[in-house]
């Protein structure tokens, strides 16, 4: 732990075990994520399928790299991932991305995927929202990962004829906000 | 539909197998089935058994989300005569 660390942002006036639980929290939410859409991109398939492939898997790879530049912010604040991995999958800030039951609908697998996104908006704006102005380090990190939600957030829903997301996907590269913080 | 008090409410706060119900803008809501409200907690915020209408203010989410949950009843503010008919108030 970083005991300065963790004191300056106590003394801004962040409850900092609630903002652990919270990050870990959506820790859990990145990693399973990683495992659920593993499996949603392997049952993209046809050509209604091949189309979505692409950022599925752009999503996955992202939420994966999430899920690694959280945890050494938790543990700089004195937090820990739980013991049990079971324990992690079940406390997790969004419900598992199960694979639907009609696998011939592709948007019933692109509803999956952009409600976890939305799922993950929601969790990163409130860690947003906790940090701003407070604990410096954890908003950027927070932010730096709300950017990219953002983006899968309106990848799938454009697919979902919701109107267009405003950009194009990645041009070879991933995690281009996330990245700074992999080293 | 059924009424609750604040206090019948709380009752209802998830834990040790007690079903778990919020209440917002007067309805009550069963979140007792969902993955986010296990043991009446949510997202290390909230605890089910209260009337989170003011907290919802703050959420990164509008009301709109609780309609997914079935409606259980209303809630009804107890009044300063409920409270001397305890005892509370003096």
């Amino acid at each position: 732990m970083a005991k300065v660390t963790r004191e300056v942002v106590e003394r801004a006036g962040v409850n900092v075990d609630q903002l652990l639980e919270l990050l870990v929290k959506n820790a859990a939410a990145e990693l399973t994520t990683y495992y659920y859409y593993t499996i949603l991109r392997f049952n993209l398939i046809g050509l209604e399928g091949e189309g979505i492939k692409e950022i599925a898997e752009t999503a996955r790879i992202e939420d994966r790299n999430h899920f690694e530049a959280l945890i050494p912010r938790i543990y700089e604040l004195g937090g820990a991932l739980p013991r049990d991995m079971k324990q992690f999958h079940d406390l997790s800030a969004c419900p598992p991305a199960y694979l639907p039951e009609d696998l011939s609908d592709v948007k019933e697998i692109l509803k999956v995927l952009v409600e976890a996104e939305r799922c993950a908006v929601r969790g990163y704006t409130q860690i947003c929202n906790m940090t701003a102005g407070k604990d410096h380090r954890t908003y950027d990190l927070s932010l730096a990962i709300l950017n990219e939600e953002i983006e899968h957030e309106s990848w799938f829903s454009e697919f979902l004829g919701e109107g267009p997301s405003g950009h194009f996907l990645r041009r070879g590269e991933t995690s281009p906000f996330v990245f700074k913080f992999l080293r | 539909m059924r009424e609750f008090t604040t206090d019948e409410l709380a009752r209802y706060d998830g834990r040790a197998g007690a079903a778990a119900y919020i209440a917002c803008n007067g309805k009550v809501y069963d979140v007792s089935g969902s993955f986010l409200w296990q043991q009446g907690r949510h997202q290390a915020l909230h605890q089910a058994g209260a009337d989170l209408t003011q907290g919802l203010t703050k959420a990164p989410h509008g009301a709109d989300l609780l309609e997914r949950f079935p409606v259980v009843g209303s809630l009804v503010l107890q009044t300063i005569e409920d409270e001397q008919d305890k005892g509370g108030i003096k």
